[in-house]
């Protein structure tokens, strides 16, 4: 899709030229968020809604295509790897411009990522830009050279510029020394402080109501005809509460797209779409997966008596396998998702073409292997059907939920059904999300739960924390019991091997034992990956819908109205 | 009448008190808080979010927060926002304003009606045309607000006679000043019916029991005797004394009309204090929810104060107490 520009003459802009049919210039796209953004400061935004304005007003060095998910030259339009893996040169653009007209150079680069880094500074990116436990070392070489080393060879180095906005040092420089950064940018600023490097910068913003872009004239990217993106003049973002009123937006002509919907929404749009012309996309599984686990942490500084007696059957690999094998994840597909989701039996989803592990395999649903597999755990069936362990007590376990996603209640209560043709009695406990997370992160007072996870990148190295034993979402054991089980010490040595492997084929099979393990131990038991399903309406060109976030907007800056 | 009034404010600031005192304790004892769901993102370490807590100072007690938000409120203000990164008040002061406006216009509305409906319904107490209207408020009264505002939407959807939500046109910005007064009013009429479909049922239902009570009070009857003309008889004798308990529940209404529509503003993306309300109780942003239960009260203790004092000005024997 992109190539390398042109040459120019010496005071023209480096500008990246996009391949590709050429778009119409002009227009207004309007979408929605379901919450406003709280803020425009890339240092410390948090939430959801403020990183998708963020990458619409800022630009990384290298970005991640959601399209083909692999990098790709942005505002370093070359660079080169040195000392084994340690070292990256890279090469800016040259003569390009802050939305507020002021010039790029490396200054920005260099202030940028020792912002990040600052542990005073608190901001979210600090630990993506820790390799090896020490943080990567910048180094102006020149007005448009930066150098990154790196305490190890860092098989996702490239991959880690994706995302780190650069920021315009004349702007917030004076905040940064005066300790005041975590201040600048509120999305209540007047638009004219805040500039970037992103395709549009801020226009308006109306409290509770709406957020409104305007295209960023300064922008680095044309189009094969020499035009500059974006395209659209304006994208305006209303703030819509919940999802049923935005697709009431959508159909009564309010919002031109819906970047995600639930499955009963696209099954109504569906009906009633072919009447008004809305383009529907239903992109197949996401980077988004549920799954259930049983709580496997060490429980000798709590007292939880009850839940350390069922320890003695969660510790069971029969016992997780059996679970697993009597769940029908077809019928959550069918049932939750209308149809919309794919089964999977490990934790990379099928939308994860790069690393995903086809050769896994994926066992029907068969109560009998599992009666099988308990019968092989010592659990025995007494005559009325109820399951008990080898000391005759009943297996009663409860799920932890939360009401506020409704596809994972309603995937609990199949849940209940399905293990109760084990014989095991299943209690479901809605609680609301934070007090799940209390538990499930901090009390460890549950004995299973029913939570998803969303990949943030194709790359393995996001999840090395979830897999890894000492990780901080190592959800099933966050206090593991010692010495770790050999399929934990396994896992933690691939994990750590791979992020310094650079030969690709050596990390993807590193990465591939690491689904194998997965799928075999049942640590955490994989369920289903719903579909990336949105809508637009009809005349919207320049889309390639991606399966990760932000699913129809990553490209916004090629978006046109035909 | 300065010594009641000043009575009534004090009360109303013990309220407030409480009102804060609470919500505080229930969201700082409920298990969790803002930064938890940063646990569920394999790239932030549990480091980090430990800094970020004690940074926003959650890893202080519940009476230390308590007396330093006090601290804050007493020196003008609210707290501070963990999600917007920024101080509440300037955050609610314009959704607080939107929700005096859609519950204030709701209010009017519903009195405006309720009042003549009332007094017709009672003066045709046990006739078919009561019976009618008894069903009609009945239905109305059976019928969850949300559903109500979700039909108004479908409504709106089918038709495109009015918005299906928002506040303003995205053209808005560039009408002048008496076409953006009609596109104001072109998307509060149906949150505004909205809610007084939740209202109307009860208020007229009061009316009309308050004026059949007077109406077969003993002056009354002797005043018809003595051949008063029924409107002089309703208008002069009979709606001054039937005001007292509508004046009362005039108080309680506006309570009631904020807990609604606080759900009519998620419901219909009006940008009151409910969608910020809602979103800073999923999120756990503890001063945010504070102040905003803390408005909602205000409205609340303001709209009872204001009853207790009109019901001093027009009944001698609350002066007299």
């Amino acid at each position: 899709m992109l190539s390398r520009p042109p040459a120019l003459g010496a005071q023209s802009e480096d500008l990246l030229v996009t391949t590709g049919e050429a778009g119409r210039v002009g227009g207004r796209l309007v979408a929605s968020w379901h919450s406003e953004p709280k803020t425009a400061n890339p240092a410390i935004a948090l939430d959801v809604v403020s990183k998708e304005l963020i990458t619409l007003l800022d630009a990384d060095l290298i970005h991640i295509n959601l399209a083909t998910q692999r990098t790709e030259p942005a505002l370093a339009k070359s660079w080169a790897v040195s000392d084994g893996g340690r070292r990256y040169v890279l090469e800016l653009r040259q003569g390009l411009r802050f939305s507020d007209g002021q010039p790029f150079d490396a200054d920005d680069v260099v202030f940028s990522f020792n912002l990040y880094l600052d542990p005073k500074v608190d901001s979210p990116q600090r630990d993506l830009l820790m390799v090896g436990g020490k943080p990567i070392k910048v180094l102006k070489l020149g007005p448009y050279r930066v150098e990154f080393d790196f305490a190890q060879p860092y098989a996702a180095a490239e991959r880690i510029f994706d995302g780190v906005a650069i920021l315009p040092r004349h702007l917030l420089e004076q905040d940064y020394e005066n300790g005041k950064i975590n201040q600048a940018w509120a999305i209540s600023s007047a638009p004219g402080s805040i500039a970037g490097l992103g395709p549009f910068r801020l226009k308006q913003y109306v409290p509770g109501q709406q957020v409104v872009l305007e295209r960023n004239p300064n922008y680095w990217k044309v189009d094969a005809a020499r035009h500059r993106l974006p395209y659209l003049d304006e994208i305006v973002f209303l703030i819509v509460p919940t999802e049923d009123a935005e697709v009431i937006r959508f159909e009564a002509g309010d919002l031109d797209l819906l970047e995600k919907v639930g499955a009963d929404n696209y099954a109504l749009l569906e009906r009633e779409g072919g009447a008004h012309g809305y383009r529907l996309f239903n992109l197949g599984p996401g980077m988004e997966y549920d799954f259930l686990f049983f709580n496997l942490n060490d429980l000798s500084a709590k007292h939880l008596p009850e839940i350390v007696r069922k320890q003695e059957w969660f510790r069971r690999r029969e016992f997780r396998q059996a679970v697993s094998l009597a769940i029908d994840r077809e019928a959550i597909v069918r049932l939750v998702y209308r149809g919309n989701a794919t089964p999977i039996w490990t934790q990379v989803t099928p939308g994860n073409k790069m690393w995903v592990d086809e050769a896994i395999p994926h066992p029907a649903r068969s109560l009998e292997k599992a009666l099988e597999l308990l019968r092989l755990g010592g659990f025995t069936r007494r005559a009325d059907g109820t399951l008990t362990d080898s000391q005759g007590a009943p297996v009663e376990f409860s799920i932890l939920t939360n009401p506020s996603n409704a596809q994972r209640s309603k995937m609990a209560t199949l849940i209940q059904r399905d293990l109760s043709q084990l014989g095991m009695r299943v209690n479901l406990v809605s609680m609301e999300f934070q007090a799940l997370m209390a538990r499930a992160f901090d009390s460890y007072d549950y004995e299973a739960t029913l939570l998803g996870l969303v990949s943030g990148d194709a790359d393995p190295n996001p999840e090395i924390n979830v897999w890894t034993s000492t990780g901080g979402t190592h959800v099933w054991a966050l206090a593991e019991v010692h010495p770790l089980p050999p399929w934990q010490t396994e896992l933690d040595s691939l994990m750590q091997s791979q992020t310094a492997l650079l030969d690709f084929a050596a990390r993807k099979a590193a990465y591939d034992r690491v689904q194998q393990i997965v799928a075999e131990e049942d640590p955490v038991i994989c369920l289903v990956s719903p579909n990336v399903l949105a809508a637009t309406k009809a005349g919207l060109e320049g889309l390639e819908p991606s399966v990760m976030r932000n699913y129809l907007l990553w490209n916004a800056d090629r978006l046109y109205w035909r | 009448m300065m010594r009641f009034v000043l009575s009534r404010l004090t009360h109303s600031l013990m309220v407030l008190f409480g009102v804060s005192l609470l919500t505080f304790a229930f969201l700082k004892l409920a298990p969790g808080d803002y930064f938890e769901q940063m646990r569920m993102n394999p790239q932030i370490s549990p480091g980090e979010v430990a800094a970020l807590r004690a940074a926003y100072g959650l890893d202080r007690s519940l009476p230390v927060t308590y007396l330093l938000w006090v601290k804050s409120v007493l020196r003008g203000n609210l707290g501070f926002s963990f999600a917007f990164n920024s101080p509440v008040w300037p955050l609610l002061k314009v959704r607080a304003a939107n929700t005096l406006l859609l519950t204030l216009t709701a209010l009017l509305g519903s009195w405006l009606l309720a009042v003549p409906w009332g007094v017709w319904a009672a003066a045709r107490h046990g006739g078919w045309l009561d019976r009618v209207s008894s069903l009609v408020t009945a239905s109305l009264l059976a019928i969850p607000d949300v559903l109500i505002a979700l039909a108004l939407l479908a409504l709106a959807l089918r038709t495109g006679w009015f918005p299906a939500g928002g506040m303003h046109s995205l053209a808005a910005e560039s009408l002048g000043a008496a076409a953006r007064w009609r596109d104001l009013v072109w998307h509060l009429a149906l949150p505004v019916l909205a809610l007084i479909a939740g209202l109307l049922p009860v208020q007229i239902w009061h009316v009309r029991s308050a004026l059949l009570e007077v109406l077969d009070a003993p002056f009354i009857r002797a005043a018809r005797g003595h051949g008063i003309p029924p409107g002089r008889l309703l208008f002069r004798h009979v709606l001054p004394v039937a005001a007292n308990p509508l004046i009362s529940l005039f108080g309680v209404s506006i309570g009631t009309l904020l807990s609604g529509s606080l759900l009519i503003e998620v419901v219909m993306s009006w940008p009151g204090i409910g969608p910020l309300l809602l979103q800073a109780i999923l999120e756990r942003d503890v001063y945010v929810v504070v102040a905003a239960v803390l408005c909602s009260t205000a409205f609340l203790v303001t709209g009872n104060l204001l009853a207790d004092v009109l019901l001093h000005v027009v009944d001698p024997r609350i002066r007299a107490m």
